[in-house]
């Protein structure tokens, strides 16, 4: 997938970026890890569409702020299950993944350290993970239809 | 001029942090923040958590962890009408940069 090569992509541009002290690898390594998890979601929502040679248009319809916005509650606030904790993990990941992705894009003024490159591939690697735990829960597969611009409904 | 509640509740969020940083333990050195805007105008409150370099370079995901559920247990971001940032380095990175808005 598309997706575990850009995370994977991330590492070694983080690698090289260190090794080189290279700022332009840490911002792409940055960078990257924000759309392997990006790709992760798209291409779980669209795997599903029946019809393969429409799948990239599909793709290709997902809005990244509208990703990011997209609402989620769980059913008890103060004791959310772990699926609803899982997904919230991931839900906050993609919201920051997708700002630093914009800094490290377009903001010259952010001094990028090492524990800033660290902590975007490990908080992209990690959601692969609870993301992948809870994909086929039935309050994930919703969730992707909400950051598709679907309309929030309860679930069953 | 449309501004969040975030704004008017700095000394709940000021208490948070320092439950936090008590909580977590000598892993988190400081917490700083800032409420504007990211990059799509949408209203955010950025965390800039300063690390142990022990805490930041084996057990960053673990401590950021605890900090970032740590604070969203004790603020209420949605009806604070902001979304969290956190961003986290560690002391010899900011005793190096000396970036003010870290001190």
């Amino acid at each position: 997938m598309l997706a575990d090569d850009l995370r994977e992509d991330a590492r070694h541009l983080a690698v090289k970026g260190d090794a080189e002290k290279r700022q332009s690898c840490l911002r792409r390594a940055i960078s990257t890890a924000y759309y392997a998890v990006f790709h992760l979601l798209v291409e779980d929502f669209v795997e599903h569409w029946e019809f393969e040679d429409q799948r990239a248009r599909l793709a290709r319809m997902f809005n990244h702020q509208k990703m990011r916005d997209a609402l989620f509650k769980p059913k008890e606030k103060s004791n959310p299950t772990s699926a609803e904790t899982a997904l919230m993990d991931v839900i906050r990941a993609f919201g920051q993944l997708q700002e630093d992705r914009h800094r490290a894009d377009y903001d010259l003024g952010w001094k990028i350290v090492g524990t800033d490159v660290t902590d975007a591939i490990t908080l992209a690697e990690e959601t692969f993970v609870k993301w992948r735990s809870i994909r086929r829960a039935d309050i994930a597969r919703h969730h992707l239809h909400s950051m598709f611009g679907a309309r929030v409904e309860k679930v069953p | 001029m449309y501004l969040p509640s975030a704004v008017t509740k700095q000394s709940e969020i000021e208490v948070a942090i320092q439950e936090v940083v008590r909580t977590v333990g000598p892993d988190v050195v400081r917490i700083r923040y800032e409420i504007g805007e990211d990059w799509s105008g949408q209203w955010a409150i950025f965390f800039r958590v300063v690390l142990s370099d022990d805490a930041a370079k084996r057990r960053l995901r673990e401590v950021a962890g605890k900090v970032v559920w740590g604070l969203a247990r004790r603020l209420d971001f949605p009806a604070m009408g902001v979304f969290p940032y956190h961003n986290f380095r560690s002391v010899s990175e900011q005793a190096a940069l000396q970036e003010p808005a870290w001190a």
